[in-house]
């Protein structure tokens, strides 16, 4: 499937610049492998698994080619991968890491503890639908699985955005105010495997940008007379958690410094949070992460065609969750309809992860749009026009106080 | 402090103790650590340290020697320590050092031998993560060691049998009750005979026990220098686990080699060979005691009847007289099996 | 710490069940794993024989002190209650504020106790309520072992649950603990310290309740009537304010998250010292005293010791750093020359400060003391063993000057 590059919004808008970018045409995978080519990692832990091993791939020709010099090391499995570039970090050495669906289940250990140990490992998630049964199309709740562990988190929808926000990653990851590790979700198929125009900056600038992985005081290393994650009780966990807390909290701000700096370096991601599209004198928007934004802007157009004023809007992070910003940038809309490519049984109202998420952003905020889930797309399935009319038609009943109930799965045969 | 270019003294001993009088006598390992009254495997942790120096970092992965060392956030480690995942010591070794060799060959770290160390227990290592083990040894290009202390059940977690846990031997997870009274029929599996058995590129394996410290230490500081990927798998007596009175740990450790239950050999430029008393054992030069008087002096066997000293003799004799080579290989071979290929002439190759 | 217990107003010496809702709680210190079975019965048999009388309650073992470690003290708590209202205050909590009796199955825990889940060591009477108890198993005499407590400014009771003296091959004469050691002995351990509860407390439970619950167990009426007549042996000294022991243990602070490192990151130990977070000398019951002029300096003892405990004297010989040393007894086995290292009953010291000192500032003195021990000097030993040649020399650690990183790599 080909997706032509969207026309950018106003709140997007390109800045000329100082240098030349060469213009390739690739994958969100290897716009990423590009990336940690620029970003000088050091190492790179692998193991097969689809769809996001194609960016193993690309950084294996890349390394064979003398095109990047890092070590490769093709684990046995995937929490042995994971531990080792955890532990790679540790001494230095900058990292990435990567998976799908029940393979990053099968680090999930491993994942628990980077974030504990404050390593800025970063890793690629081609979001994957988790077995039972075995698919390979796209649903988030592989990545959406670790949100309380501390890991920034973070959904791109391009290839020029998966390059630019990895190395976006590498910088606010590796802050010393932040030093937490960083999940770059693509989505299967739509972004691992498509390709997407990118431009890619010279190394001297992404060389600029990022400062060199500098572990201080915890490096492990003969030198440093440290030990390393003791053994604690009761009486030490509320604090060590609350540091990890802390750094979190400090987050939002570095990645807002981040992004200044990258916008003003190549005209690029000047929105770090939320990118608004026809939203200006919109009643309605439709919210959603990842490539779900390509035919969510789509639908958009098409309902504009009708005279309806809807605009959709994307979320860019979702660790730390830029509840300011959601609630300011939503909140003047009367009707607000979050689509869930994921979903979480059990949960209030039956609701998917963002659509909770949402919710509970908006909770003491005085100005509340009337919020509607949209539960769709699950297993990689395409969002068609017809989803798209039928959202609106939800979205305008809602708001218009005439449904009882919030939660909608849409595309669903009966 | 941040990644420095500066090389450091040559720091690193790894030269041979010949006698028990050339033990360093500095401890990178210190007191106060919460093991138990006659813990071998707190031994084994001051052995590791005190043969490997200061030029180390130690990767411990879930266990006693995690837990029961640097609770409650203390630390009885002078050399850098690190936790690790109770099945990752494999790969944590392996990220480690080629972390560091990624480093300094870019020049962002000084070139320096840098002693890289992983631990994991039977439990951890044996069972869990003897996948990351295996795979760690078969990278030659990075040097480590990764040291598997065996007290023959998941200790930390109060008793429970592993694969290494020896035949019939009362844990939590194998009570002798009324209407069962051996739960545990399993043999111990052969980890460092699986492991020379199958990777050829691993530069150094061996065994040892901790009531043979020279031997050991000199193992570690050879599996250091070995400059690849290196395994020692050492038995450590666990008076809690074993249910005998601490001060008998050394001595205990003594008679399981003694009575050919475990064996002391290593292998070496892809050469296996037998230490010590269990050479001597395998040259005739010593007799093998029964394994009655070891098995006996252990509450985990408080059970055992006739029946089950002969069939651990038994497989105790197996081990020294159908297994090709004692304690190292689980199998005999088929009679007339040429053991030796010679070397083909110039003319043929 | 000091309060009365959390709610009631019963004292805890009136005979008979109070009327007036109340709760009581009762732990045990023993050491870990060796005595876990004995303490495990002793907490339960409260709980069960104070239900004979309509009351109820809870048993748990301290879980910070789990998994146990030999040697290491351990508690184990038994919660009594008149309803459940009350019982409820004392659930979902590791250990109660207060107990009104303490039960001590080794006497050597009397020095204090440093567990697993504590920082530094801890009085064995830390939770003992005003007017409350402190049973201990012992051989020994009350005043004896009163030495050894540490003061508290109000009054208490120390009460002592009489042994004979244990001998045999793992206990030797004048041993710490009756109640024995890493054999689990059936030897009515149990029932003595639910008759001193009953003694003391018994608004816990009564006499009765536990002659009942030995019944119940042993099936034998020998063993009941055993019980009965320690009711009378047991002995009650009473403890005024500021008896006793007025060592100073540290007390432990423990930083915010904001003086925390980041990462979960503690400094590492330094050459030439040892961890000050735990000494870990209160996890014995007996120490080895070491016959400095019969030492061949084999390096047997210093080589084996799984705690780091032997240090080279300026002779060359090895000595007992007793702040370290856990009383595991390896070194007595492995030392290779009669009588040289000696395990002796730690309940005769009450400090653990190095001996070699004593011995080099006064070398008859010092094989007075060995003797006084009941330790054989071997006097026909002595001239070969200072003949033999010093292995080792106590290096100059830089650390115990200056706080700098050490990289010395072993010497001799």
């Amino acid at each position: 499937m080909v997706i032509a590059v969207p026309p950018h919004t106003t709140s997007n808008a390109a800045r000329p610049k100082k240098f030349e970018e060469e213009e390739l045409l690739l994958t969100g995978s290897e716009a990423i492998a590009h990336a940690l080519r620029l970003a000088d990692v050091d190492i790179v832990g692998a193991y097969p698994i689809r769809p996001y091993d194609a960016v193993m791939q690309a950084v294996a020709a890349m390394i064979a080619d003398g095109k990047m010099d890092c070590e490769y090391i093709v684990a046995e499995g995937e929490h042995s991968q994971f531990e080792l570039v955890k532990h790679a970090s540790a001494v230095g050495a900058r990292s990435f890491v990567g998976s799908s669906g029940v393979g990053w289940f099968y680090a999930f250990e491993a994942i628990a503890v980077t974030a504990g140990l404050r390593l800025p490992v970063v890793a690629n998630v081609g979001n994957r639908a988790l077995d039972d049964p075995g698919a390979f199309g796209v649903e988030h709740n592989d990545a959406l699985a670790v949100r309380d562990l501390g890991w920034l988190m973070t959904w791109v929808e391009t290839g020029q955005e998966a390059f630019d926000a990895a190395v976006i990653a590498y910088k606010v990851a590796e802050d010393p105010r932040v030093m937490l590790p960083c999940a770059v979700s693509t989505d299967g198929a739509f972004l691992t495997h498509s390709q997407h125009l990118v431009k890619i900056p010279p190394r001297e600038v992404v060389e600029q940008f990022l400062p060199k992985y500098d572990l201080g005081d915890r490096l492990f290393h003969p030198d440093n007379p440290i030990t390393i994650a003791p053994q604690v009780d009761q009486d030490w966990l509320t604090e060590i958690r609350k540091q990890n807390d802390a750094a979190m909290r400090r987050a939002p701000d570095v990645i807002r410094e981040a992004y200044r700096e990258y916008y003003e370096l190549t005209g690029r991601q000047r929105e770090p949070f939320v990118e608004e599209y026809m939203t200006d004198d919109a009643d309605y928007v439709l919210v959603g992460q990842g490539t779900i934004a390509m035919p969510g802007r789509v639908i958009v157009r098409r309902l504009r065609e009708q005279g309806h004023k809807v605009g959709f809007a994307r979320l860019k992070w979702f660790r730390p969750f830029p509840a300011d910003e959601v609630v300011e940038r939503l909140g003047r809309f009367k009707g607000v309809g979050i689509i869930d490519r994921d979903y979480s049984f059990g949960s209030p109202h039956h609701g998917g992860v963002l659509f909770t998420e949402f919710r509970a952003a908006f909770y003491d905020s005085p100005k509340r749009p009337a919020m509607i889930n949209i539960i769709g797309g699950l297993g990689g399935r395409e969002f068609t026009a017809a989803d798209g009319q039928e959202m609106f038609n939800l979205l305008q009943q809602a708001t218009a106080g005439e449904l009882k109930t919030n939660v909608h799965w849409i595309g669903v045969r009966e | 402090m941040t990644l420095t270019t500066t090389p450091p003294a040559e720091l690193v001993d790894l030269s041979s103790i010949k006698t028990v009088k050339q033990v360093p006598y500095t401890e990178y390992f210190v007191s106060g650590h919460r093991t138990c009254q006659g813990c071998e495997s707190a031994l084994v942790m001051r052995y590791i340290a005190k043969a490997a120096g200061p030029r180390t970092i130690v990767l411990g992965s879930t266990g006693c020697m995690y837990v029961a060392n640097t609770s409650y956030y203390t630390t009885p480690w002078v050399v850098p320590w690190m936790h690790t995942q109770l099945g990752a010591a494999g790969s944590a070794a392996l990220g480690a050092a080629a972390g560091l060799k990624v480093l300094m060959r870019k020049g962002k770290l000084a070139n320096e031998l840098i002693n890289v160390i992983a631990f994991c227990g039977d439990g951890g290592g044996a069972d869990m993560g003897l996948g990351a083990i295996s795979a760690a040894l078969t990278h030659a290009e990075y040097r480590f060691l990764i040291i598997l202390y065996d007290n023959e059940s998941y200790a930390n977690t109060d008793i429970q049998l592993s694969g290494s846990t020896p035949y019939g031997a009362v844990t939590t997870f194998s009570p002798s009750g009324k209407k069962r009274r051996i739960m545990h029929t399993r043999w111990k599996k052969n980890t460092p005979g699986a492991l020379v058995a199958g990777h050829p590129d691993a530069a150094y394996i061996a065994t040892a026990c901790a009531s043979y410290g020279v031997d050991f230490m000199n193992k570690v500081r050879k599996g250091l220098a070995a400059g690849g990927p290196a395994f020692i798998h050492v038995l450590d007596p666990c008076p809690k686990g074993w249910h005998y009175d601490p001060q008998l740990s050394h001595e205990l450790g003594k008679l399981a080699i003694e009575t050919g239950i475990w064996s002391l050999w290593e292998m070496e430029d892809h050469t296996v060979k037998l230490n010590g008393t269990t050479r001597a054992i395998a040259t005739g030069r010593a007799k093998r005691k029964p394994v009655r008087e070891y098995l006996s002096q252990q509450g985990r066997f408080a059970h055992f009847t006739e029946e089950d000293y002969a069939l651990f003799q038994r497989r105790v004799d197996e081990q020294w007289t159908k297994w090709l080579i004692p304690g190292v290989v689980s199998f005999g071979i088929e009679a007339g099996t040429p053991l030796n290929t010679p070397a083909p002439a110039a003319a043929d190759v | 710490m000091g309060a009365p217990t959390a709610s009631g107003t019963a004292s805890p010496h009136q005979n008979g069940t109070a009327t007036t809702s109340a709760s009581w709680s009762v732990e045990v210190v023993y050491r870990g794993i060796f005595q876990k079975r004995l303490a495990n019965r002793i907490s339960r048999g409260v709980v069960l024989g104070a239900r004979k009388e309509g009351k109820v309650g809870t048993a748990f073992a301290r879980y910070g002190d789990s998994p146990e470690r030999n040697g290491i003290p351990a508690k184990n708590f038994a919660v009594v209650a008149t309803d459940e209202v009350q019982l409820e205050s004392s659930l979902a909590r590791y250990e109660p504020e207060s107990v009104d009796v303490s039960i001590v199955v080794d006497d050597t825990m009397c020095k204090g106790v440093e567990s697993w889940a504590w920082y530094g060591v801890q009085p064995i009477n830390k939770l003992v309520v005003p007017g409350g108890s402190l049973v201990v198993t012992s051989d020994k005499q009350p005043d004896e072992l009163l030495r050894a407590v540490k003061v508290k400014p109000y009054a208490y009771n120390l009460v002592v649950v009489p042994s004979p003296v244990h001998a045999g091959v793992f206990a030797p004469e004048g041993s710490a603990s009756f109640a024995g050691l890493w054999v689990d002995n059936d030897d009515n351990t149990d029932f003595k310290c639910l008759v001193a509860v009953a003694r003391v407390a018994p608004q816990i439970l009564t006499l009765d309740s536990v002659l009942d619950i030995v019944r119940e167990r042993t099936n034998d009426e020998a063993r009941v009537e055993a019980a009965r007549a320690i009711y009378d042996q047991i002995k009650i000294r009473h403890v005024e304010p500021g008896e006793g022991s007025t060592v100073d243990h540290e007390e432990y602070q423990k930083p915010g998250w904001t003086q925390m490192r980041e990462g979960i990151v503690v400094e590492a130990m330094q050459v030439g010292t040892r961890n000050p977070l735990y000494k870990k000398w209160s996890t014995r019951t007996r120490r080895p005293l070491v016959n400095f002029d019969t030492c061949i300096k084999c390096t047997q003892c210093w080589l084996q010791c799984p705690d780091e405990c032997f240090e080279v004297t300026p002779e060359g010989t090895y000595e007992v750093v007793y702040e370290a040393c856990i009383g595991c007894s390896i070194c007595e086995e492995v030392c290779p020359v009669p009588d040289c290292i000696t395990m002796v009953n730690e309940l005769a010291f009450d400090n653990n400060d190095n001996l070699y000192p004593m011995y080099a500032s006064d070398p008859e003195g010092y094989r007075r003391f060995l003797q006084q021990h009941g330790i054989a000097l071997h006097p026909e030993l002595i001239d070969k063993a200072k003949k033999t040649p010093a292995v080792h020399q106590q290096p100059d650690y830089p650390s115990k000057k200056q706080k700098q990183p050490v990289v010395t790599g072993g010497e001799e």
